[in-house]
């Protein structure tokens, strides 16, 4: 790296690593108000049925409980538009929320919960896509016609002509089983509505703005009304950015206790309240021609997205557009469908749902690279975009490293003295990704806004909307606006988490903190330092734009030794005549119609070792290979890359949820197999800069691009070492002991 | 039935007045105001509530508090603070082993136990003892650098080669 930048490039280390690794920073359960009730939840034991009646009378005389909710109390409040916050006379998948408690103390309200009794008159329920969409299946929701709960179509080019054309077609179905998020921290809320007219809440989160807005609008009173305060994070991965039942409830119970209410979720609720991943049905069918240009993609995806519909809305839009925006074709048709059932609402696992489609359209993509007789390396790189292009839906790459991530990944991993050539049960595969940096679509906007001032010993406090969820993305701000001012990132405290002080911020959510939100802060930072430059400029006899802000002094352009430090200048501007308040403004909403203006690519290699007695799998090695635009901080880039690899390796090998009868059966985290220490794999990381033209300082996200590429990556490096394609996810020591059986049934 | 409980922690006395149902890890958070050690799954499947009891690591959340007499208990607050790091904690802020932070104090005490019992552990030791912690972001990747670090600093490291 030239030392074209003074803190950008380097290896910062988390601004809040020291409070995290003494104990102490604060997270929701931390946090205890005078007067605080504990809340529990009642919660129902079919997956569909009728309710008879509730008796809450027990309950409600036993010492030291404050307070009993049903849906009598919760009147009209709905969590979505198809899902009441407390069921009234049907409920519809095991854990739908029927009464809750408020009481002193935690075991009082546990007894209290147990002796609310809750009659139900069970009904047949639908536990599958295939059961959901019989024909003669009974329809779940009023007003439908059939357990469709939404859908999306896209039709690019001329599919039908682009199939005649294609000298190969091939189809393949792949099947994905849910899998849960386990976030090291468990769901839980605070919320204090002692006072009439001021709802404030504690909950870990990823946008404090999408949790203010869903609480007002389900509630029904102002946004103003709202104040929400994330604090710390324990991990988010895409499932903290909505309002859940368990906010409104902890909201309703304050309510009519009138005291501050707790509610965290026990270890086995936790797969209750978010589910993360519904089975999916994804059928692929792609033509090509024989040199290995690839002309057209067709999907179908069927997807159970539970009992009710939450954000699972978003999971088409998301993989109908990922499909088509990594490799060119001509045509593209995809067709998506939500189905209802009485599982648990689907909610997003790490990735936002992108594993199980990456995880088919890398096996399908392999397929046909071995139906060709080609190197798949040789195949992505022929078909991969290129800076400059368009895909079918529009969307223009600025800037694009695919290619580059390819070879160099190729390069680093040995790939040719590998590839075909490695001794049984071993493999190798490669996997891509592409990833917006930004999620217009949510709103009408995608915006950020941050606002810093500065003190008279040069220190600055920098405020943002944007949620640090342990990405890093307090410190990658700083180190943005210390860039832009000539100071040291950990000249800064950043102030975020409270929506009564924070400016407006959608959030940390489709991979936009550091592309929107960091433009912001440089915008922010560029208006202080104007402020300043003014009287330096005085000082210096200079006009402001010679003027050069670098480790903490101004000088000159070409005259480092004129230097006076910041600290005075800052000093100076403060106590002038005029008594000026140095403050920055910033404001970023990404300028463009479609979902984001940068987008960041990958590839990833990984090595495998598959035990043929067990089926185990060890991911010994994976080669990481990322266009970032710029890394801002090297250290927080592979510390994504290294969380995304395990997370992705998590879901493509071991995490799944066992369903029977709507039940999770391995409701704890020793039963649900998520990889821990002895599953850590060497890592390779490689950093690509590909200088976005819009982002700061060129900069792209990396937030889930990685984890995009790793199931397409490791799937086929399995299925490279057993000789045999890999259909289903995960790829369980059970799959693939079955899969080398049907293999060596074939040969 | 409440009774009276005296606890050596971090080298303080306690006394406390619990029932003999709640865990060392209720009464850390909830009667001592030792919020650093966590709460993730409170029933002895994640490792979040580590501690160190008479120089072993141990699940807070399955150790009833009432056992716990008469033992030396550290917690997160007692081996180091943010002007004064415990090497562990050093190596892990460093290394970049600290993401979202809320498996970070127990995985910094079970470290902590394995290296004041075994300062140059191998690969294959560190993983044995962090076996049964979880961290969902840094994929453990960079905890087992940092782990290796503090036990082989980088100049030894360097001398060795
Ligand atoms: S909280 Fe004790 S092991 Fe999870
Ligand atoms: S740092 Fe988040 S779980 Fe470990």
């Amino acid at each position: 790296m030239s030392d074209k930048f003074s803190v950008i490039g380097k290896r910062q280390t988390k601004l809040d690593a020291p409070l995290k690794a003494t104990g102490r920073s604060q997270f929701t359960d931390d946090v205890v108000l005078p007067g605080m009730l504990h809340g529990k939840i009642v919660r129902s034991n079919i997956p569909r049925g009728k309710i008879l009646n509730i008796d809450t009378s027990k309950a409600e005389k036993l010492p030291g409980v404050m307070a009993v909710i049903t849906h009598k109390d919760s009147g009209g409040v709905m969590v979505g538009p198809d899902q009441q916050l407390l069921c009234d006379d049907m409920v519809h998948y095991i854990g739908d929320e029927v009464a809750a408690v408020a009481a002193v103390d935690g075991d009082t309200a546990y007894e209290a919960a147990e002796l609310i009794k809750v009659e139900y008159e069970p009904m047949p329920a639908l536990l599958s896509i295939e059961e959901a969409t019989a024909p003669d299946a009974p329809i779940l929701k009023q007003y439908y016609e059939d357990n469709y709960a939404d859908d999306l179509n896209l039709n690019y080019g001329d599919v039908d002509k682009a199939f005649s054309e294609s000298d190969h077609v091939r189809e393949d179905e792949f099947i994905s089983y849910p899998s849960h998020n386990c976030f090291a921290e468990l769901h839980g809320v605070l919320a204090d509505y002692s006072l009439p007219g001021k709802l404030t809440i504690w909950t870990p989160n990823q946008t404090a703005i999408l949790i203010q807005k869903g609480m007002a609008r389900n509630l029904g009173i102002s946004e103003s009304n709202v104040r929400v305060c994330s604090l710390n994070t324990g991990g988010a991965f895409s499932g903290r950015g909505t309002v859940r039942p368990h906010h409104l409830i902890a909201a309703l119970l304050s309510k009519k206790a009138s005291r501050p209410v707790k509610i965290i979720a026990t270890s086995d609720e936790e797969f209750i309240i978010c589910r993360s991943g519904g089975k999916n049905r994804l059928t692929l069918k792609s033509g090509v021609t024989n040199n290995g240009t690839l002309k057209v993609i067709k999907a179908d995806h069927l997807y159970d997205c539970g009992a009710y519909v939450e954000t699972q809305f978003i999971m088409p839009t998301i993989v109908g557009a990922t499909l088509q925006m990594l490799f060119k074709v001509e045509a593209f048709r995809y067709k998506g469908q939500l189905v209802y059932t009485n599982n648990a609402p689907y909610f997003f696992h790490h990735g936002g749902g992108l594993v199980p489609s990456q995880f088919a359209f890398g096996q399908h993509l392999y397929l046909i690279a071995q139906d060709l007789g080609m190197d798949p390396v040789d195949f992505k790189l022929k078909n991969a975009f290129d800076k400059g292009e368009t895909t079918l839906n529009d969307t223009h790459y600025a800037s694009c490293g695919l290619k580059e991530c390819i070879k160099k990944a190729a390069r680093k991993s040995g790939w040719n003295r590998k590839y075909g050539k490695l001794p049984p049960y071993k493999g190798i595969g490669i996997g891509c990704g592409v990833m917006s940096s930004g999620g217009k679509g949510m709103f009408q906007h995608d915006t950020s806004a941050a606002f810093l001032k500065i003190a008279e010993d040069g220190k600055l406090s920098l405020f943002t909307g944007l949620p640090d969820m342990g990405q890093g993305s307090h410190t990658t701000m700083a180190i943005i606006a210390a860039e832009t001012l000539g100071i040291a990132a950990d000249d800064i405290t950043v102030i975020s988490g409270d929506t009564d002080i924070a400016p407006y911020d959608v959030g940390a959510f489709a991979q936009r903190g550091t592309f929107t939100t960091g433009n912001a802060v440089k915008i922010a930072s560029l208006d202080a330092k104007k402020q300043i430059a003014k009287t330096a400029s005085e000082k210096l006899g200079v006009k402001p734009a010679s003027l050069i802000f670098r480790d903490r002094k101004v000088y000159p352009k070409g005259a480092p030794d004129k230097a006076i430090s910041f600290e005075d200048v800052v000093f100076d501007t403060l106590n002038c005549m005029e008594g000026r308040f140095i403050m920055g403004r910033g404001f970023y909403n990404t300028p463009t119609t479609k979902a984001a203006l940068a987008y960041s690519f990958g590839a990833q290699i990984a090595e495998v070792e598959v035990d043929p007695e067990t089926g185990i799998v060890k991911l010994l090695k994976m080669t990481v290979a990322h266009d970032v635009g710029r890394a801002i901080n090297p250290l927080a880039v592979e510390g994504q890359m290294d969380g995304q690899v395990f997370s992705g390796m998590g879901q493509t090998l071991f995490e799944e949820c066992f369903m029977e009868g709507g039940q999770i059966l391995n409701q704890s985290r020793i039963d649900y197999k998520l990889p821990r220490p002895y599953e850590v794999p060497e890592m390779e990381h490689i950093i690509v800069e590909t200088n976005d033209p819009y982002g700061p300082y060129g900069a792209k996200e990396v937030g889930e691009g990685p984890i995009a590429c790793n199931p397409h990556a490791i799937a086929m490096a399995v299925s490279n070492a057993i000789g045999y394609t890999m259909k289903e996810l995960p790829l369980t020591p059970e799959r693939v002991l079955q899969a080398i059986r049907k293999k060596n049934r074939i040969s | 039935m409440k009774r009276i409980l005296s606890l050596k922690v971090n080298g303080n006395s306690y006394e406390v007045a619990i029932n003999p149902w709640q865990t060392l890890l209720d009464v850390l958070r909830n009667e001592l105001g030792l919020i650093g050690t966590k709460k993730g799954c409170d029933i002895g499947t994640c490792g979040v509530c580590t501690v160190i009891m008479d120089g072993k690591a141990i699940l807070s959340c399955l150790t009833l508090a009432i056992e716990c007499e008469g033992h030396t208990i550290s917690t997160i607050e007692g081996i180091g603070t943010a002007e004064s790091l415990h090497p562990v904690q050093k190596s892990f802020i460093e290394n970049g082993a600290v993401q979202c932070g809320y498996c970070t104090p127990g995985i910094v005490m079970t470290a902590k136990a394995l290296l004041d019992e075994n300062p140059k552990p191998d690969d294959d030791e560190i993983k044995d003892a962090l076996s049964g912690t979880f961290c969902r972001c840094t994929g453990h990747i960079k905890i087992m650098e940092a782990v290796k670090k503090v036990s082989q600093p980088e100049d030894e490291e360097k001398s060795n080669v």
